[in-house]
């Protein structure tokens, strides 16, 4: 029994003298190292976080080390950009690299405080700490002597071709296009010209159609409707081919109104309208005119055709009156 | 001209003369209305035509002062009917009520027992109440009980229609407007007129009154004339081509119009342009109608018969400008 107790008693002991050499076997370098110790207000600086790890370490699954994490602002510093973290190895050592750019807009010398490095072995964690690093944030100096100098003039870019490349490239494209489009229509065949078949002015038509009316003697056959109908159609449809008014789908007052623009045709506006008015009694209120007055509106149409006749082009001449 | 025509040239001269109470009507009433021709004549048209008036137009344009002159100045009893949300179908024709003396049922006639109704703001009533004014309008009887009355002839309706204010407004079905003749839209006075309305407003000395200048028996015997009215079988065929022409726009070279058109002109369209244009003529002072008498009442005969469709009115084109594609499309005889 006593000798139990002893042999307990000598098993603690040895723990407790293993268990701190176990727990430096653990520990890991970190330093925290700066590019320079004094910068000018709004200067950066570069701020180089190292942890020194052992291959054993370094290949323990269990081991892990974790970096600070720097806020934006640390008293009074700002953090301006973070690296990745690094490995490199060196000679029998890990070394674990991270960069910051840090500035300062506060003047005067301030301190980086120490930062923490957690140590995780499995289930045991431990920190380390860098140490805090003295850094000077000077102003500018400014010679008050000198008198104060002009804002400088905005500075022109230097010009640069490669700017300008997506239009260079649409022009050129549309250039092509172009040429393409010119091609194709200078290559197709052109269409052989159309015979021109001899056009019979509204003039004419309007001239053959009041013949026909007087030929085929339509009020002597006492269709007297029938050949103001005729009569008035053959003017009307003389107008919209001829002057363009659109006279067949216009009442008599509307096409008296009409024909205002048309000065040739406004001068002869008394005579139409005595022809409407006849043509208009004997259409819509059963009233027969006179034969003298039947007359008179086919002599009154003629007149306003005559007087409207468009001015005939020279003729050209055939090569054959020349050389008779 | 030869004697072959004598019938239409006697009705021509018994026209002309029997139409001269139309410059004694404009003149009479030209002494309180200023301007507003154009309605005045469209009253005339329905007056003479047998038709009814829809009116539309905003507030203040003299529609209840030119039917009340007109009505004075034809000796006739003219009736005014505000429509409101709760007006009933027994406030506007007559009903039946219990006299305790006599122990009986004696029937109370509405306000349309007149010869000249102003039913001012048609749309602000239910349909119940419009639909028995347009029975009326439609029958020219009333059945209040057991009892028919037969309506004072000349019977004329000018409902209107205030076309700002949509609103808690009970609008007309198109088959009920397919009642009124005639839809007339009216448009403000120019300057002028409005000039010599206020001078005539605020001078007491100018305030003069409507005297009778006929009586209803002429208006009577004035309709009797106006069927006599000579129309052409050319003309009868214009009307039909243009109310075709609003039912298939597509034979008369008007595809265009096909998706605008919901639907066209009923035959009641056609029998009231006939009897509008002969009216026209009748006041025009002429026996015979002609194709300007047509084209002259067209828009107000079919404004409100010609369908819209919602691409019609998305693209904002309303049935005036459809009826003038149609106007400037069909061949006039």
């Amino acid at each position: 029994m006593y000798n139990q107790v002893t042999k307990r008693i000598f098993l603690f002991c040895l723990l407790g003298l293993l268990l701190p050499f176990h727990l430096m076997a653990q520990q890991i370098s970190v330093m925290a190292q700066t590019d320079t110790n004094s910068i000018r207000i709004g200067e950066q600086v570069k701020l180089q976080l190292t942890a020194i790890l052992t291959p054993a370490q370094f290949n323990d699954a269990n081991f892990k080390v974790a970096f600070p994490v720097l806020p934006d602002s640390i008293e009074h510093f700002e953090v301006v950009t973070r690296s990745p973290l690094d490995t490199v190895q060196d000679g029998g050592r890990h070394l674990l690299h991270q960069t910051f750019t840090i500035t300062s807009f506060d003047s005067g010398h301030w301190q980086f405080p120490p930062l923490r490095f957690d140590v995780i072995n499995g289930a045991a964690g431990d920190s380390a700490f860098t140490q805090p690093i003295g850094i000077d944030v000077n102003t500018v100096a400014v010679d008050t002597t000198k008198a104060f100098k002009p804002i400088k003039a905005v500075e022109a870019v230097p010009w640069n071709i490669m700017d300008y490349w997506m239009y260079i490239a649409i022009g050129a494209g549309i250039v092509l296009l172009g040429l393409g489009i010119w091609l194709y229509f200078s290559k197709r065949k052109k269409p052989m010209p159309e015979e021109k078949v001899p056009t019979i002015s509204p003039y004419e038509v309007a001239v053959h159609n009041l013949k026909a009316l007087k030929d085929e003697k339509v009020w002597q056959q006492g269709d007297i409707k029938q050949y103001y109908t005729r009569l008035t159609d053959i003017l009307r449809t003389y107008f919209e081919h001829e002057f363009g008014i659109a006279a067949l789908e216009q009442t008599s007052e509307e096409l008296l109104a009409n024909i205002k623009p048309v000065t040739k045709l406004n001068q002869q506006r008394d005579k139409l309208r005595s022809l409407l008015a006849i043509a208009d009694l004997a259409k819509f209120a059963k009233l027969e005119p006179t034969a003298d007055e039947h007359e008179a509106c086919m002599l009154k149409a003629e007149e306003i055709l005559e007087w409207t006749r468009p001015k005939e082009e020279p003729a050209e001449q055939s090569p054959k009156s020349e050389n008779p | 001209m030869e004697n072959t025509s004598t019938d239409i040239r006697q009705l021509n001269e018994k026209i002309h003369q029997a139409s001269a109470f139309v410059d004694l009507l404009n003149m009479e009433l030209g002494k309180v209305i200023v301007g507003q021709r154009y309605m005045v004549e469209r009253l005339l048209i329905g007056l003479l035509a047998q038709g009814h008036v829809l009116l539309e137009g905003v507030p203040g344009l003299a529609k209840t002062l030119s039917i009340k002159s007109l009505s004075s100045a034809i000796n006739a009893k003219f009736s005014r009917i505000q429509f409101t949300p709760d007006l009933l179908p027994a406030d506007v024709i007559g009903t039946m009520i219990y006299n305790q003396q006599k122990n009986e049922f004696v029937v109370r006639r509405g306000p349309i027992f007149a010869n000249f109704i102003l039913a001012d703001e048609i749309n602000r009533a239910p349909a119940k109440v419009q639909s028995a004014l347009l029975e009326a309008m439609q029958e020219r009887q009333i059945t209040i009980g057991d009892t028919t009355f037969k309506l004072d002839e000349p019977f004329l309706v000018l409902a209107t229609q205030n076309p700002i204010e949509q609103e808690g407004t009970y609008t007309l079905p198109e088959a009920q407007v397919d009642r009124f003749m005639l839809k007339v839209v009216i448009g403000y006075p120019t300057k002028e007129e409005e000039k010599l309305i206020i001078r005539q407003n605020l001078n007491p000395d100018t305030n003069s009154s409507i005297r009778p200048v006929i009586q209803p028996s002429d208006i009577l015997e004035a309709r009797k004339l106006v069927r006599e009215v000579y129309m052409d079988e050319k003309i009868e065929k214009y009307i039909l081509d243009i109310v075709f022409a609003t039912r298939h726009p597509e034979d008369y070279k008007l595809n265009k119009l096909k998706p605008l058109i919901s639907y066209g002109g009923s035959p009641r369209a056609s029998i009231n342009l006939a009897w509008a244009a002969k009216a026209y003529a009748f006041m025009k002072r002429r026996g015979y109608v002609i194709p300007e008498d047509v084209r002259n009442i067209c828009f107000d005969v079919m404004r409100h018969r010609v369908g819209l469709t919602y691409e019609a009115e998305a693209e904002n084109v309303t049935s005036e400008n459809i009826l003038s594609e149609i106007l400037n499309a069909v061949e006039v005889p």
